[in-house]
Parts: C-alpha cells; sequence; structure tokens
C-alpha cells in the first residue's frame, strides 16, 4: 500500500451546544446557566489512514460528523481528543466564494484567496492567466465580484482552488455549481488530478458522484466509523440502511 | 507563544495582502481617496479651533497645531479599535473553511489604521512647515524632540495591538462588546486633553485637595499621557491659557513628566503580550462559539 498522507487516530470532537441562541453578554453574566449547555459529542472516537492517490468518499446522514471531521483534517478546529496527522499540502474547496469581497474586482479577490489558501504571492500571480482562463468569466474578472451571478462566483472559487497545486483536495459537496458543461470540466479536472497521483477526501449526498469519481467510500454514523470500503459494497449497505428506516 | 509567533511568520505574506485589500476597501468607490481620512481630523480641528481660540477666546499660541498633535493619534486609536472589534466576526464565514492564524485579522485592521496614521503624521508636519512660511519664517516649528516621534509611535502601535487583541476576540462571543467599546471611546475622548492641555488639568487641580493625586491618576491613562507626549514632540512649546481658581493666566508648557511616561510605556508592552495571550487562548474557539 502507498504511503499514508492523513493518519487520524482516537479522533473525537466534542461541542458545547446552547439552547439560548445568540451569543450575548446577558449569557455571560448569567454565567450559572452554563449548567444548560449540552456536550454534543460529534465524533467518538474515529480511526482512519488516507493513502496517496486514494479519492475518498464520506457519506452519512444528517449530523453523522462528515463535515466536523473535514473541518479538523483542515485545521479549522482542534481535536477534543486524538490526533490528526496531515503529511502533504491540502486545500480546501471553498463554498460559493467564501471569502470574497463583494466591491473587489474578481482579478483581486483571486490574489487574496490564493494566498489565503496557501500561495505566496508571487505562485498567486504567475497563475492568474490560468485561473481566469479556467473560470471562463472573461470580462467580467474586471468588475466588482458583487455583480456575478452565484454560478460565476462558484466557477471563480474553484478555479482558485484548483490551481493550488494541493497533493489533497478536501471538498464539501459542492461540485453541483454551475451549468452542465462547467460541472463537465470539473469532472474532467478531478479525473486529472486522480491520474497525477492527487488525494481527494469529500463528502457526498449524491450516490451518483461517489460512484464516478470515489474509490473508497467510509461510511460515518453517529461519530464513528461504521463501514470503510469499496464504494458500491458501502453505498449499498448504506442505502439498505436508510430504506430500513 | 514562540510558536503561534513562528506561524504568524509564516503568514506574514497573507497579512500584507490583506492590510493592502483593507486600504483598497476603504477608498475603492470614493473620488477623493486618502483625501476623505484627512478631512475629517482638518474639518474637525478646525471647529474646535474656531470654538476655542474665537468663541471662548482661549488665547493660546498656534491652538490647532496643538489640537491635531494629539486628535490624529486619537482618531488612529479610535478606528483601529472598532475596525479590530469587527475584524473577525465579518470573517468568520472565510475562519470556518480555511486555515490561517486568525490574529492576522485584528492585526491588519490595526495596522491599515496605523498606515493612515503615519500619512497624516507627514501631513502635519508639511502642514508645521507651511504656517512657518507664512509667519515670515520666525520660530522654526521642529525640534530635536521631533526624533521621539517613532519611539512614541511604536509605544501607541503596541498598546493599540494589545486592546485589539482582546476586544476583537470579545466581540465574536459577545457582539454587545462593539457598543461598549464606542462608548467607552467617546467618554475617552473628554478624559483626555485633545480640546484641552494637561496645564489645564494641572492648574484646576494644584490648589485643592489631593489635587496632586487626581492629576497623577489622570495621567496613569495611557491615551491621556500619550496625547500629551505627542504634543511634546510635534509642537514647539509655546504659552498656554489656563484658568487658575477665577481667573485665566498665560503659562509656559510644564515639564514632561518622565516617571507617568515609563508607566505608559510598561503598561502599553504588557497590554501588547497580555491580549496576544487572551487571543490565543480563545482563536481556536471562535468557530464553535454557542
Amino acid at each position: 500500500m502507498s504511503e499514508t498522507l492523513i493518519e487520524i487516530r482516537g479522533l473525537k470532537k466534542e461541542f458545547l451546544l446552547s439552547h439560548t441562541g445568540a451569543a450575548s453578554l446577558k449569557t455571560m453574566l448569567l454565567w450559572w446557566k452554563k449548567r444548560e449547555l449540552e456536550h454534543l459529542q460529534v465524533l467518538k472516537g474515529v480511526d482512519l489512514d488516507i493513502h496517496r492517490g486514494e479519492c475518498v468518499a464520506l457519506v452519512g446522514r444528517n449530523g453523522a460528523g462528515k463535515s466536523t471531521l473535514l473541518s479538523l483534517v483542515s485545521r479549522i478546529y482542534k481535536p477534543t481528543s486524538g490526533t490528526i496527522q496531515v503529511k502533504a499540502r491540502m486545500a480546501p474547496l471553498l463554498e460559493l466564494g467564501a471569502g470574497f469581497h463583494p466591491d473587489l474586482t474578481g482579478l483581486e479577490n483571486i490574489l487574496f484567496n490564493g494566498m489565503i489558501l496557501g500561495l505566496t504571492r508571487k505562485e498567486v500571480l504567475e497563475r492568474t492567466p490560468q485561473i481566469v482562463e479556467f473560470s471562463e468569466l472573461g470580462s467580467h474578472i474586471d468588475t466588482p465580484v458583487r455583480t456575478y451571478s452565484s454560478g460565476m462566483m462558484a466557477r471563480l472559487g474553484f478555479s482558485i482552488a484548483v490551481h493550488v497545486d494541493a497533493e489533497i483536495l478536501i471538498v464539501d459537496e459542492v461540485l453541483a455549481v454551475g451549468d452542465y458543461a462547467f460541472e463537465k470540466k470539473c469532472y474532467d479536472f478531478i479525473d486529472g488530478f486522480r491520474a497525477k497521483g492527487g488525494t481527494i477526501l469529500f463528502v457526498s449526498h449524491n450516490p451518483e458522484s461517489v460512484l464516478r469519481v470515489a474509490d473508497r467510500c467510509v461510511w460515518l454514523q453517529s461519530g464513528l466509523v461504521k463501514e470503510d470500503g469499496d464504494p458500491s459494497t458501502v453505498l449499498a449497505s448504506y442505502q439498505a440502511a436508510g430504506a430500513d428506516r | 507563544m514562540r510558536e503561534n509567533l513562528k506561524e504568524l511568520w509564516k503568514f506574514r505574506e497573507l497579512l500584507f495582502a490583506m492590510v493592502e485589500r483593507e486600504l483598497r476597501i476603504r477608498y475603492k468607490n470614493s473620488f477623493l481617496g486618502f483625501f476623505w481620512s484627512l478631512l475629517n481630523p482638518l474639518v474637525t480641528v478646525a471647529v474646535m479651533t474656531l470654538v476655542f481660540k474665537y468663541l471662548l477666546a482661549n488665547q493660546t499660541d498656534s491652538f490647532s497645531a496643538y489640537i491635531l498633535a494629539a486628535y490624529l493619534p486619537f482618531m488612529f486609536f479610535n478606528m483601529a479599535l472598532l475596525d479590530s472589534a469587527q475584524s473577525v466576526l465579518v470573517a468568520l464565514p472565510v475562519v470556518k473553511k480555511v486555515y490561517f492564524p486568525r490574529e492576522i485579522l485584528p492585526l491588519a485592521a490595526v495596522i491599515s489604521n496605523f498606515i493612515h496614521l503615519a500619512l497624516a503624521m507627514v501631513v502635519f508636519l508639511v502642514y508645521l512647515f507651511v504656517v512657518w512660511g507664512v509667519n515670515g519664517f520666525q520660530g522654526f516649528p521642529f525640534t530635536w524632540r521631533l526624533g521621539f516621534l517613532p519611539f512614541l509611535l511604536v509605544i501607541y502601535l503596541a498598546l493599540t495591538t494589545g486592546l485589539a487583541f482582546i476586544i476583537s476576540a470579545l466581540n465574536v462571543f459577545y457582539e454587545d462588546v462593539k457598543y461598549i467599546i464606542s462608548v467607552l471611546l467617546y467618554l475617552l475622548f473628554f478624559l483626555t486633553p485633545i480640546m484641552y492641555f494637561s496645564e489645564t488639568v494641572w492648574y484646576a487641580l494644584k490648589d485643592r485637595p489631593s489635587g496632586e493625586l487626581v492629576y497623577t491618576l489622570y495621567h496613569l491613562n495611557p491615551i491621556a499621557m500619550m496625547a500629551t507626549a505627542f504634543r511634546k514632540v510635534l509642537v514647539q512649546p509655546g504659552d498656554i491659557e489656563v484658568k487658575s481658581g477665577a481667573e485665566s493666566i498665560m503659562v509656559g508648557s510644564l515639564p514632561f513628566n518622565w516617571g507617568l511616561f515609563g508607566v505608559t510605556c510598561l503598561v502599553s508592552l504588557f497590554l501588547l503580550v497580555y491580549g496576544y495571550h487572551v487571543f490565543n487562548k480563545l482563536k481556536w474557539r471562535f468557530v464553535e462559539r454557542p
């Protein structure tokens, strides 16, 4: 088996859930109300190894911990306990232009977003022509992002992310963006990325896209790995479990 | 803390890019750009000068210069804290998706405002120079004390950054913080020698019981002490009109209180370190706020 890129051991994540709603000074002043906070165990000890060149799909019901697991891998959360080791450059595929500033042009947003994804200024400037080309935005690239449609924004976001040259791509259910032609382009890119030995970790509720791109499927159920293996087998038992309900 | 600083250094290019972005956004849709941020203090100071020099008939020399020297730094302090209070909160959608050192957000807010202050200071020095020329080149406006200006700016930056760390972190969890801060800043404006002088305070207090104590307490406020320090450095000392008892008298400026200034420096450095510590303790919880 090839080299392990992501190594997850005994990963647990717990959230404090408040029933009082938005945070305010009121919650601080009423400190004794802290007892009302609920401890929510989202991940209850996950062990997972992701190897170079794998394309792993995470499936599971809402609240099973899929997105939490992706966030932990991207260092957004700190684990409650357990360890995660990531041994390669990693880039998240952002949702519809998260991090874009509406008043800046597409071009100006490329620079900033590229840098937030871990490129240096020089690297972003070198890749800007390819990013613009891939996004198919043409002359719109010089207009403020607030004038973009959501599809255009998603295309720009996707184009930046794929030019980061990450070895691991983290995708949280955003492949269904843009029109049919662009979707095809995304799948082509993913095929190319995989052919070059890239690793992908993604969450999806769409069985077709799982079968289309994944070569391994992990089923998470209430914070634990329920089944791990070949996509068609795992999907079959996942869907059977869903049908039982 | 050393680990965090190392990480921040690794991401320094992102910090610069974010400062650049802040500056760009501010002037994106306005034609006169940087001019606007100068116009505000200039108009304010013109009105203040009008009120004090003519309506209240205060005889102090170079009144406008005195006000500007204290008002420009205060404006920086004010804007930097208000901007940084919101900095993490508005960036939360990105913070929830990508990893980068979160301290970059308040830092960019403070630094972009600091660049404004630096530019405003240059304009102020040019203004002093022009006034000198208009007055027939009498009384050269700059002294050797001007050499202290960079030092003062660094201390002020440390003070502001430390507070910005604390405020931006707390504002994520308690959104009331920014309202409290804007009220406090408004009050602080009156508790700081901007429209008046530390000499005014001294002559009003010196004959009262425990007046000296109140004077000292007043200057333990780092912002008040810094306002006086900026005036000492930027403006050639002249005669100041103050009230002593019932009558108005003209007095020379008081000697600089190095002891109290030392306290301000120590407080500023402490706030910088403590603020960074608080921020680092809270930053992992930003994304999981209740």
